[in-house]
């Protein structure tokens, strides 16, 4: 039985997803610089006086969270599911040695049509902070399903 | 003679991220050979947004209408009034396309089906399964979003079924306006015109993609 | 690369980013994503995907590498992208970028950024604001 999206949408959007906290090292910042192509020192030098992490970092540590960064009861879906796309948006520089906190929320739910037929999307929003409460990035994970309850 | 682009998006659309002003710069910039925009918005059409302010500064017409969802694929609605909004809901992805077809005639606007050579999704496709559907007389042939031998296979069955073929870009950033236009022989400033236009069938596709 | 080198309608240079099976396998050990979609042809087939694909975020580093590559010491403030048709591993695509608005107050210029396969089909289209000085 598919879901009704308005009911969907009524029920989820605004519910938080609770907030995740995730230690930044030197190491990864440099792993996902270069396995991203860059060149550029402040990104891949450690030395460098601005070292700091590449723009789409803290997307990795919301992807990685997968289906579990939904809330707790959000109807489970069915076959596959796919990234429909991301947006971050850079506040602060996040350097070695950030410890970030992430609060999780929905922030929309809707449905189209596309290539892929069907398609339910739901908008995913990470607020990143620092230790100092400074916010550093705003992730937006949009997730494609064809949402069909069990 | 007005060369439209007929199918457009801007950050209205839930995938579109084009400001309507970035697309009226880079049509100056670029001194692309459009005379103005029509603006698609999916699901939806916008009725408060005002761009007669830019329209003056840039000599471009921008025209508002909407991509709406249907059985047979996406459908563009050209001369959305308040009487058509009423007749289905733009926002559902399920409206019957023979519905749609009907409502438009019934106010006065024109639907005409967008990327019908879309594989598996496109008007044609569901043609293939589900048979025609009758009131179609106009669909768009070509679309700059359009992978290789798409278009191709929309103005071949378009040819089949005696249908008008028109163009638009479908683009969702600035830099894809004009891919895809649609070349009228009338002068044309405003959405009746337009209507008007797309009723007379004095009208063909035509492609600036490089 | 300074502001006032930039004008409405620059196009960077475009590249063609290694989306290799091996920067692949590189991407997913720091992500620790144990998918098989993304390094394993076969099984991506056998899922209706044309081969491995490769991570949506990691083409959209890509863009920013060459953005940072394009302007050395600019500022991403922002990157946006939409995912539409997946990238295949050990292909070629193209990655390209155009300004499309300069905004003299701040110093910021907004591009479009876009990941072409070689199909020709768009697999990520976008934006991205970058700030200068």
């Amino acid at each position: 039985m598919s879901v009704d999206i308005q009911d969907l949408h009524q029920q989820w959007v605004g519910a938080e997803c609770g907030s995740s906290s995730y230690d930044v090292n030197t190491d990864r910042l440099l792993a996902f610089a270069n396995a991203c192509g860059e060149t550029d020192p402040r990104f891949i030098d450690p030395e460098d006086a601005e070292f700091q992490s590449t723009p789409g970092f803290t997307t990795i540590i919301v992807s990685g969270q997968g289906s579990e960064a939904l809330p707790k009861d959000f109807p489970q879906f069915k076959g596959r599911s796919i990234d429909g796309g991301k947006s971050v948006e850079i506040h602060h520089p996040i350097r070695p040695g950030d410890t970030l906190t992430g609060k999780q929320t929905i922030a929309d739910i809707y449905e189209k049509t596309g290539r892929s037929g069907k398609m339910v999307f739901v908008v995913h929003r990470t607020e990143f902070t620092n230790q100092d409460d400074q916010p550093v990035t705003t992730v937006d994970w949009r997730w494609i399903t064809n949402l069909v309850e069990d | 003679m007005t060369i439209l682009d007929l199918h457009s998006h801007s950050i209205k659309s839930d995938d579109g991220r084009a400001k309507v002003e970035n697309y009226c710069q880079w049509i100056q910039k670029k001194e692309l050979p459009l005379d103005g925009i029509v603006l698609t918005e999916h699901r939806q059409f916008d009725a408060t947004s005002d761009y007669r302010d830019l329209e003056d500064r840039f000599g471009i017409a921008i025209m508002k209408a909407s991509e709406v969802e249907t059985d047979y694929g996406h459908v563009l609605v050209f001369g959305v009034n308040e009487d058509l909004v009423n007749e289905f809901d733009f926002a559902r992805i399920d409206n019957s396309l023979a519905t749609v077809l009907a409502a438009a005639q019934r106010c006065g606007a024109v639907a005409a089906p967008c990327h019908p050579g879309r594989v598996n999704v496109g008007l044609f496709a569901h043609y293939a399964t589900k048979g025609p559907v009758p009131g179609v007389k106009l669909v768009e042939v070509y679309n700059g979003g359009s992978r290789p031998g798409e278009d191709e296979f929309s103005e071949t069955e378009a040819a089949k079924y005696n249908y008008l073929g028109f163009g638009g870009s479908d683009s969702h950033i600035v830099s894809r306006i004009g891919y895809c236009a649609t070349r009228f022989d009338d002068d044309i400033t405003d959405i009746t015109d337009l209507v008007a236009a797309l009723k007379s069938e004095r009208f063909e596709a035509v492609s600036f993609r490089s | 690369m300074r502001y006032s080198d930039v004008e409405l309608g620059d196009e960077l240079p475009t590249e063609n980013p290694d989306v290799s099976m091996a920067r692949i396998i590189q991407f997913v050990e720091l992500t620790g994503w144990k998918f098989p979609r993304f390094t394993d042809h076969e099984f991506a087939r056998a899922e209706g995907l044309p081969g491995a694909i490769v991570p949506g975020i990691m083409s959209q580093g890509l863009l920013a590498a060459m953005i940072h590559r394009w302007a050395p010491g600019c500022r991403i403030k922002k990157l946006d992208t939409v995912f539409r048709t997946p990238m295949v591993v050990d292909s070629q695509p193209v990655c390209s970028a155009a300004v499309t608005d300069c905004d003299d107050d701040t110093n910021t210029v907004e591009l479009d950024i876009t990941v072409v396969t070689e199909e020709g089909a768009t697999s990520v289209l976008g934006t991205a604001l970058v700030q200068f000085g």
